[in-house]
């Protein structure tokens, strides 16, 4: 699971007003190697819950689109979003603390009957 | 339904990411946004219907608490036991073999798709084998599906997905430029489903972002497809939507017309395989095969939406999935040994002409930018604009 799509992961569990972020837990990661594409990061930055990737990768804590100029913070950018691989970890809920496992890369976000 | 682990996977660190790894994982640690690393045990879920793949099978247990029961009744994302039994199972069974069926990539898909602006984040709800992801490589492809044995096909050709379910997706609100849907609305069993699912694309999408749904449909080009599919009467799918109904604690008593046995049985692999394919490759030509059983057939389904498609997945390869065992022991699956295969059912709605549109139509912040007809398929896009 790359850290975009923990960037748009949202705990849907009935009870939960707000599940995003989802706080990580995690126990393996990895990094593979991704094609940097400007036009793609700059098209979904401002999409992008910064505090939240900050929180999850090391980057600087404010960011603004006119950093994407630079190609060193593009390069920080890229790498935390699409090349910081999670392979084995908890995805919990901010508010019911329910927790989503990922394993091999795949986040199970389904939900149980109760949960509904 | 919790994805299993099926197989250890071995890591490789590469030495000149390894301090990187470390020093994320430590500064990880630093910001509070993750816990100290420790084992995650997973317990699988009670009180659901699962095929687990060691061949030991759990008959469904409906919710037995009548106040569980009346609420998950009601709720729309609870999944009725027809889909459970009919689509989950099934795909989950038949996945492989599935996936190896699934390769051509249906034009007006990928024309929707190229046509996206680069750089676009594309969702994919019900992405099966992951077929269309990544067509486009000037975007971002994020499929998820409701089958884990699907989505580890997708995984392991090196996609980024997720197991989810389409009538909820655990995606924040305006988040995609683009979703599709492609061939998934009609396993949805109930009207209100089937609005909900796209309701959720509209949600995922920002404003501005456009949405592509196709559909099987009830005018199915080649006519005497039609009759090797089982026809379902308006009780019987009433009764299997139900959490608590009798059917689903007893599967043997289905009332289901048998698949009629005939001379031609040897060729309802290819046909079944063509119909398939039919629905997903551009190149078929069919011509409608008028005998006196399709007409007779047809006046009788004219109104017919709801059927059990057949599935032939060949005894080799239900060797190898195991799922197949359970599967016959609880009346989901016959064997067919003339044909060599464990026959699946899948449940069908297939969409009537307009269907598609009026179910579209009724949602408030997004319009319709085009709907045609193509290949058996009703297909649509819609524009999010609120």
């Amino acid at each position: 699971m790359k850290l975009l799509t923990h960037n748009m992961l949202s705990s849907n569990i009935k009870g939960a007003a707000n599940g995003f972020p989802l706080r990580i837990e995690v126990e393996k990661a990895t990094e593979k190697q991704v094609e940097l594409n400007a036009g793609f990061l700059r098209n979904v930055f401002p999409i992008i819950e910064w505090k939240a990737l900050v929180d999850a990768a090391q980057l600087p804590e404010v960011a603004d689109s006119s950093m994407l100029d630079s190609d060193n913070f593009l390069n920080k950018f890229h790498n935390a979003l699409l090349e910081l691989h999670l392979e084995k970890d908890a995805l919990v809920c901010p508010e019911t603390a329910r927790r989503f496992p990922v394993s091999q890369g795949i986040p199970n976000m389904l939900l149980l009957e109760d949960e509904v | 339904m919790l994805y299993n682990v099926l197989r250890v996977i071995r890591c490789f660190y590469q030495s000149q990411h390894a301090c990187s790894v470390l020093t994320i994982a430590h500064s990880l640690r630093q910001s509070g946004i993750f816990s100290t690393m420790r084992e995650v045990n997973i317990k699988g879920a009670s009180g659901l219907c699962t095929l687990v793949s060691d061949g030991q099978s759990e008959i469904p247990q409906s919710v037995s608490d009548s106040e569980n029961m009346g609420k998950s009744f009601f709720s729309v994302q609870s999944t009725p036991e027809i889909e459970k039994k009919y689509v989950h199972h099934v795909y989950d069974a038949i996945a492989p073999h599935f996936s190896s069926t699934r390769f051509a990539k249906w034009p007006k898909v990928a024309t929707f798709l190229s046509s996206l602006p680069s750089g676009s984040l594309v969702l994919d709800a019900g992405c099966g084998n992951g077929k269309y992801l990544g067509l486009n490589p000037d975007c971002f492809f994020i499929g998820c599906d409701i089958s884990a044995p699907l989505i580890k096909i997708c995984a392991d050709r090196g996609h980024e997905v997720l197991v989810a379910d389409a009538i909820n997706l655990p995606y924040r609100t305006d988040f995609g430029d683009a979703a599709i849907s492609i061939a998934v609305l009609h396993h949805l069993s109930t009207e209100i489903r089937r609005k909900r699912a796209i309701e959720e694309l509209v949600r995922v999408v920002k404003k501005g972002g456009l949405v592509l749904i196709t559909v099987w449909a009830v005018e199915q080009e080649d006519r005497s497809l039609l009759a090797k599919w089982t026809p379902l009467s308006e009780k019987y799918v009433e009764e299997w939507i139900g959490p608590g109904s009798p059917l689903a604690r007893s599967p043997s008593s289905l009332p289901l017309e048998s698949i009629p046995e005939n001379e031609d049985n040897g060729s309802r692999d290819h046909i079944e395989d063509s119909m398939e394919k039919m629905h997903e490759t551009p190149h078929l030509t069919s011509e409608s095969k008028y005998d006196s059983l399709s007409l007779k057939h047809e006046k009788n389904t004219k109104n017919q939406q709801e059927y059990f498609v057949p599935w032939h997945l060949p005894y080799h390869r239900a060797e190898v999935s195991g799922a197949s065992a359970c599967a016959l022991a609880n009346g989901l699956a016959k064997k067919d040994d003339k044909k060599g295969a464990v026959v699946y059912n899948r449940y069908y709605h297939v969409f009537s002409e307009g269907e598609l549109e009026r179910l579209a139509s009724g949602i408030d912040n997004a319009v319709i930018v085009d709907q045609f007809y193509d290949k058996s398929n009703w297909c649509i896009i819609l524009e999010k604009i609120l």
